[in-house]
């Protein structure tokens, strides 16, 4: 009797969990969200002197249908800038993997006291400000003997970059979105960007945290 | 109260042979000899050897031999008792020293329902291939430890470690997709796509820990390139009454906590065969320590239950099971680097810049993990036919990983995988005839994948089927065994097409064969020689064929390759096992051949991606060997032991002409044990020292890693283990110390090695406290 109604449990379970399997749920596929997703870096500068010296470099990697990087599109990222100037720089850092397009650098600028952006001017006669080792591979369109410090100063990029605005942490570290390019001698070369996510780290300097950006430009000072 | 056994005296039966040594010192004499148990033939473990005049007694050991030393000339009562079977009590004179093997036979009062039990205990494993156990006082000292950790202790296992919470067991060098996991019967089926995705089981559950090392797929199903790892439930109860046990443990690493409680219960009379097993654990920890620096965010909790409804009778039975599993894992903020260079200024850092601070708190990036199993479990004896079993299983594995919050303030996790899996077997045990036993079973599975968020792997749905058939022969000194299997898998993915956006649905199918051979001869009582050959096959899995992206915290860009095909294992085996009164040898030697070994290779190529450039890793085949030697050793002398257990391992790839990348390290474990017996009011009393040497894995392929493989290492321990009584209630303890000497070290499978060192010194307290409400109770001492 016992033993009975217990197979009929049991029978009634397997049935259960027979219609369980039916169902076809991985049928349907979810969109692929990246959390992280990052496409587009944009510096706009213009001249302080003269404010229709403009000029947008835009550094861009779209993703594919199922999140997958596609290749780097390197075909916007010249900067050109007058020799002897000041610019003011800004940043715009979209996600056009999103609809409507979803604007990064509003993000960063509300987390301005985990995040910091690194300019480095290649070739350099100064210390990086973005520290190269071994091994390491430089982001395009920026060529991996660049990272090599520059020998005489013809072979050096004159611009130096300096950041203009701050987090809200007590110390008032910088954070990058604003800062102004101040240009010498004509010169070519690279500028690479970089963005240190630090949570609860930052120190205004580069090494905590891990890099949420990695990008390159080609810099004409003429 | 007696624990553990129904203490019906029963008449004695003693066929132990006496020789008498002429001794001066008549206070130097010694009773050994080993237990057997008189229906399955094998040696009995954890017998309670006792000499009544004495007060002086012993636990057999794991080949069932005890010693009991400085006796004094004289007639003695020896009580041998052991659970589930009949106490056994003879009068000794002794004269000399004095040689006495005995035959237990299980309780009258339940024999027939242990017979049917015990069966299921020996056929569940072949019986002609390498295999290791765990159980009893070693389990003991494993108790708070995950699954991986909890079986590294035996020769040819090792682990492969994401940080210190997250440790997956590695047979011979195979790991993940090529190892086999019956938890409680059902074949463990979660997510395993990455070394950073450990085995969803409580080791509480487990009375005992079976591998099984090299392809075994005969009889649990393809997949088993590397072995078989079993995790077995304590045998249901039949005595009426009630009982249980109490595990607590305490670590100073970590300041971790676990307790876990089981009760189990069986119904007599009317109720006659029903009975019924609670458990439950719960696990926490705060961040882990090295030798020098606490390692930030790797606190931990885990909170499992099961509950399992038996009826059991002579010829029929069935079983209910279901187990929860949830962890809540902290992965170690140091390494979360993105791109190579972050890795590679890890690397030149001898300590991370997290905080070094201890808390409990589990903070981003973490994992959440919830694994539900359902079994349900029938079978039947027949008389003429055998024994048929049917098993009905369905699991989900649901797994979410948290990383920083991003930029978008979103709180969901990032990635989002839910596994659910069906699995029926039967198995018919034919009746045996002219020493030939067999079976014929199938396995059947239906699994369906979910994800949700970023893209690892993408939805599917599989199915797979196979049937087998298994005789085995056995007459006198000589055992033979052979096997045939065929499985057939069917998978359809469903994904987004990269340019369209239109859901396509790649299919695949694959069948195979897969045969097992194996002799075992006795050359003598103390002797055996055995030797195996079995085939084992694996289909490419979703993420060999699909990944496409950055594998975060491995700083690698994955690419799998859709074009691969199914690999096959050709795997020998051989054994030499030696076992006399103090020395047991077992000395095995196994050559594994892969074809089609599908592995990650380095493209030694970067690729640019926003976040920075990563190296490449391709999923590729290729053509390796593991080849190996597993070997323990234990020597007695009186009370002290002396073991060793060496694990070397080669692997080559052939393909390459160069070595295999993430082999394991050989390694030679030494341990001393000495068994005190009574000190005081401490009974069992034993203390213990092991020593660990991991040597440098120099044999690794050129260009292929970031950091160089990290120097060798020894690690010290020991502990001590005793029982006493509180009133009536017998508590065990033991206290051990892990990495005595706080050396700060780097392990070659521990993925974080680029970024920490491995754990620091950690003192153990256990506790257990078995407890028994039985009426038939008696107390005979």
């Amino acid at each position: 009797m016992k033993y009975i109604s217990k197979t009929k449990l049991l029978a009634v379970v397997l049935v259960a969990f027979t219609i369980q399997a039916c169902n076809k749920e991985e049928q349907v596929v979810a969109p692929t969200i990246a959390n992280e997703a990052l496409t587009t870096v944009s510096v706009i500068v213009t001249n302080t002197l003269a404010p229709f010296d403009k000029d947008t470099a835009t550094w861009e990697q779209l993703l594919d249908a199922n999140g997958y990087p596609l290749p780097v599109d390197v075909s916007k990222v010249d900067l050109t800038l007058k020799a002897n100037a000041t610019y003011t720089a800004e940043l715009v850092l979209l996600d056009k993997s999103q609809s409507p397009v979803f604007n990064v650098s509003n993000e960063i600028k509300e987390r301005a006291n985990y995040h910091l952006f690194f300019y480095q001017s290649l070739p350099s006669m100064s210390a990086f400000v973005i520290p190269y080792t071994s091994g390491d591979v430089l982001p395009d369109p920026i060529p991996t003997n660049a990272s090599t410090t520059a020998t005489v100063s013809s072979n050096a990029l004159n611009l130096t970059v300096s950041i203009t605005d701050h987090d809200s942490n007590p110390q008032v570290y910088p954070l990058g979105l604003q800062s102004s390019f101040v240009t010498g001698a004509n010169s070519t070369g690279w500028l690479r960007l970089m963005l240190r996510h630090q949570p609860n780290s930052k120190n205004g300097t580069y090494t905590p945290g891990s890099t949420d950006l990695d990008v390159g430009f080609n810099v004409t000072i003429q | 109260m007696k624990f553990f056994y129904t203490a019906s005296m029963s008449m004695l039966f003693c066929y132990g042979h006496l020789y008498a040594q002429v001794n001066t010192d008549k206070c130097s004499f010694t009773l050994s000899g080993k237990v057997y148990s008189g229906e399955t033939h094998q040696n009995l473990s954890s017998v309670s050897v006792e000499i009544k005049e004495l007060n002086k007694g012993m636990a057999t050991n794991d080949s069932g031999v005890y010693h009991l030393n400085f006796i004094c000339a004289g007639s003695y009562t020896v009580q041998y008792s052991h659970v589930g079977h009949k106490t056994f009590t003879c009068t000794l004179h002794i004269q000399g020293n004095h040689s006495q093997d005995v035959t237990m036979h299980f309780d009258t009062c339940s024999i027939h329902e242990i017979l049917i039990v015990k069966r299921r205990g020996n056929d569940s494993v072949p019986l002609i291939q390498p295999q290791e156990q765990i159980k009893g006082k070693e389990l003991d000292k494993t108790r708070g430890l995950s699954l991986g950790e909890s079986l590294k202790s035996l020769a040819g296992v090792y682990t492969i470690q994401t940080g210190p919470s997250i440790s997956k067991p590695v047979i011979h060098g195979l790991h993940s997709n090529r190892i086999l996991i019956l938890n409680n019967g059902i074949r463990q089926e979660g997510q395993q796509w990455g070394s950073e995705h450990a085995p969803e089981i409580d080791p509480f559950i487990a009375t005992n820990l079976i591998v099984v090392k090299g392809a075994a797929s005969i009889r649990y199903g393809s997949d088993a390139i590397g072995g078989v790892i079993l995790v077995e439930p304590k045998k249901m109860r039949i005595n009426p009454g009630i009982g249980g046990e109490i595990n607590l443990v305490g670590m100073s690493n970590g300041y971790a906590g676990t307790s876990s409680a089981m009760l189990d219960g069986a119904f007599g009379k009317k109720f006659s065969g029903l009975s019924w097993r609670v458990q439950g654990t719960y696990k926490r920890s705060g961040n882990s320590r090295t030798a020098y620096y606490y390692m930030d965010n790797t606190a931990s909790k885990e909170i499992n239950y099961s509950a399992t409804l038996a009826y059991t009778k002579k010829n029929y039975g069935a079983e209910l099971y279901y187990s929860s599993f949830f962890t809540q894992l902290g992965i170690f903020s140091g390494t979360h680097a993105e791109a190579v260079s972050d890795i590679l200024s890890a690397i030149k850092r001898d300590k991370p810049l997290t905080p070094d601070v201890f808390t409990y708190t589990i903070d981003r990036p973490y994992q959440l993990v919830q694994h539900n199993l359902f079994k349900a479990k029938a079978y039947y004896k027949s008389e003429k036919l055998g024994r048929f079993e049917l098993t009905f299983a369905s699991q989900q594995n649901e797994r979410s990983e948290y990383g920083y919050i991003p930029f978008t303030g979103k709180l969901n996790p990032e990635l989002y995988l839910r596994i659910q899996t069906q699995t029926l077997d039967g198995i018919w045990e034919h009746k045996s005839f002219k020493n030939i036993k067999g079976s014929i079973g199938f396995n059947g599975i239906t699994q369906g994948n979910v994800r949700k968020y970023e893209f690892l792997i993408p939805n599917f749905r599989n199915y797979g089927g196979g049937i087998l058939w298994i005789e085995k022969w056995q007459k006198n000194r000589w055992s033979i065994e052979g096997g045939i299997r065929y499985d057939y898998r069917w998978m359809r993915v469903y994904m987004l097409d990269n340019t369209t956006a239109q859901v396509i649905t790649p299919t695949y199918h694959y069948e195979n064969f897969t045969i097992a051979a194996g002799a075992e001869y006795r050359l003598t009582e103390k002797m055996s020689i055995s030797a195996n050959f079995s085939t084992a096959w694996k289909a490419p899995t979703v993420n060999e064929l699909f990944s496409k992206g950055v594998h975060q915290s491995a700083a690698s860009y994955e690419i799998g390759n859709s074009n691969l095909v199914p690999e096959h294992a050709y795997n020998f085996n051989s054994e030499i096992k030696y076992s006399n009164k103090n020395f047991v040898l077992n000395f095995g030697a196994y050559h594994n051949i892969i074809i089609n070994y599908t592995y990650l290779k380095p493209d030694l190529i970067a690729i640019h991606t926003i976040r920075g450039s990563f190296p490449a890793f391709s999923y590729t085949q290729a053509n390796v060997v593991f080849t190996g030697v597993d070997v323990k050793a234990e020597y007695t002398l009186h009370k002290i032991t002396f073991t060793t257990k060496t694990s070397y391992i080669y692997a080559y790839n052939n393909s390459i002409h160069d070595f295999l990348i993430y082999a394991p390290s050989n390694r030679i474990d030494n341990s001393i044990k000495y068994e005190i017996g009574k000190i005081g009011k401490l009974q069992k009393v034993s203390l213990g020292i092991s020593n660990l040497n991991v040597a440098k894995q120099n044999n690794v392929p050129a260009n292929s890693d970031f950091a160089l493989p990290p120097a060798g290492y020894v690690l010290l321990g020991a502990n001590i283990n005793f029982d006493f009584l509180i009133g009536k209630q017998v508590v065990s303890v033991d206290f051990s110390v892990n990495n005595m000497l706080n050396k700060s070290y780097r392990d070659y499978l521990n993925r974080f090695r680029y970024f920490t060192d491995d754990l620091g010194r950690n003192f153990v307290l256990r506790i257990k406290v078995p407890f028994e409400f039985s009426k038939h109770n008696t107390n005979n001492n």
